[in-house]
């Protein structure tokens, strides 16, 4: 009976931990598409002007050519905000939950580094200018921590009949 | 499910249009002004020591009269002169470079004996000189932030200062930037200074550092610094004329910082 019950705690954690992290992509896509730490009004030109300001930030972490840069800064904030609603959908989750996590995990390895080597730089999280500290990366641990377990619990769930489903033992 | 999958669809499809819209090799915003760096390069610019001027715009009825700015290093001033340009106060002319009337102003806090600001100064700063500051497109300004925990940078500081004064700014903040680890381990800035100067200007550069008349001058940038705030270096803000400002905090590549001044000075 506890098994088969909507409400059991692997569920319930596993919707939070989807919209926990679906509100950060989304906060965060739709403030480096936005510019929103910036006060610009919204249009075409102030998101690409948004879009070029964010490049120099992921610039300054020192990591990719100056394409690679361009590519990462006018494609990531897009596909934050297509992964948050992916995660509210919840369509393939185990697939997306994966890609999440090792997308926090990417983050997680480029702030450590920059912090490992003393780079005072903005961590380019939300958009707003916003100093790389020890902070950020207790924030990106405890984000990947929640994304490993999200996908852990998405594996376990989808190996299960849904609950609500015609198909579930307790129907059948 | 099959609606779900349509709606994922949908909205897949219309983020990639999106992204097709927005990404810059659609729309090479770079492009008129890459031409316009090809030129500054054909034709070195010699570097008057004067004030700036800027001709006005030539009537639409003369398109055939280009619009000339002469842009110029910045003019030696009294010390203590302060401008104020755009919204930008506090502005020592003799450290500060390009056409008032551009429509940026790039205003970079540095610490001599900083890493991040030489690699930005000899890779970056260089090169916005030579294509945007010289073509009248970027007010420069150079804001010194010594930092304390750097024994020499101050010195390093009084003496820069005192060489913009004497209308030497340039050549000494390359000798100092360019032999940062040689004086950072001797502390010998006098030598380095002196190097890149004449026997006569070395003389009125130590005049004025020993007259610390333009230490408070070094002292205003530092306040105007914390006020930011300026908390590492190099510290770069942009200005647009219409009075946005845009924050950048260390090192940033030249090819990357080019896109984003492009589109500031394209913004109407």
């Amino acid at each position: 009976m506890m098994q088969s019950s909507p409400f059991n705690f692997r569920r319930v954690f596993l919707w939070i931990c989807r919209i926990v992290l679906a509100g950060v992509f989304l906060y965060a896509g739709s403030a480096k598409l936005l510019g929103w730490g910036l006060h610009l009004h919204p249009s075409i030109s102030s998101t690409k002007l948004s879009l070029f300001y964010f490049a120099l930030q992921v610039d300054s972490y020192q990591l990719l050519p100056p394409w690679a840069v361009q590519f990462v800064a006018h494609t990531l904030p897009l596909a934050e905000v297509a992964i948050g609603l992916l995660l509210l959908l919840g369509w393939l989750l185990p697939v997306w939950t994966t890609f999440v996590t090792l997308l926090i995990a990417g983050f997680f390895a480029s702030v450590v580094r920059a912090y490992a080597l003393g780079l005072q730089i903005n961590c380019g999280c939300f958009a707003k200018p916003e100093p790389l500290t020890g902070l950020t990366i207790l924030r990106d641990g405890l984000l990947l921590l929640l994304a490993v377990l999200m996908t852990v619990f998405a594996f376990q769930e989808s190996r299960k009949p849904h609950p609500w489903s015609a198909t579930s033992p307790e129907h059948s | 499910m099959n609606r779900r999958r349509i709606m994922v669809a949908l909205l897949g499809v219309g983020l990639i249009g999106v992204a097709v819209l927005l990404f810059p090799s659609i729309h090479k915003p770079g492009e008129a002004p890459a031409q316009q760096v090809e030129q500054s390069q054909a034709i070195p610019q010699p570097r008057p020591v004067e004030t700036v001027n800027t001709t006005p715009a030539p009537p639409a009825a003369l398109p055939l009269i280009p619009p000339v700015i002469t842009v110029a290093k910045a003019a030696p001033a009294s010390p203590q002169a302060s401008i104020s340009v755009n919204g930008v106060n506090d502005i020592d002319p003799a450290k500060a470079f390009g056409s008032k009337s551009a429509p940026l102003i790039m205003e970079i806090y540095s610490d001599f004996q900083c890493p991040a600001c030489k690699q930005l100064f000899t890779t970056t700063t260089q090169k916005v000189m030579d294509n945007y500051v010289n073509t009248g497109k970027v007010y420069l300004i150079h804001r010194d932030f010594p930092l304390p925990m750097h024994a020499y940078s101050r010195v390093a500081a009084s003496y820069s200062r005192a060489a913009a004064h004497i209308g030497k700014c340039d050549e000494v903040e390359q000798a100092l930037f360019r032999n940062q680890e040689k004086w950072e381990m001797t502390g010998d800035v006098v030598g380095t200074v002196a190097a890149a100067l004449s026997p006569a200007e070395m003389k009125k550069v130590q005049a004025l550092v020993e007259g610390k008349t333009l230490e408070p001058l070094i002292e205003k940038d530092k306040q105007i610094g914390m006020t930011v705030p300026v908390n590492q270096t190099p510290y770069t803000v942009l200005h647009t004329k219409s009075g946005q400002t845009f924050p950048v905090v260390g090192f940033v590549s030249y090819d990357v910082l080019k896109s984003f001044l492009d589109q500031l000075v394209a913004q109407k």
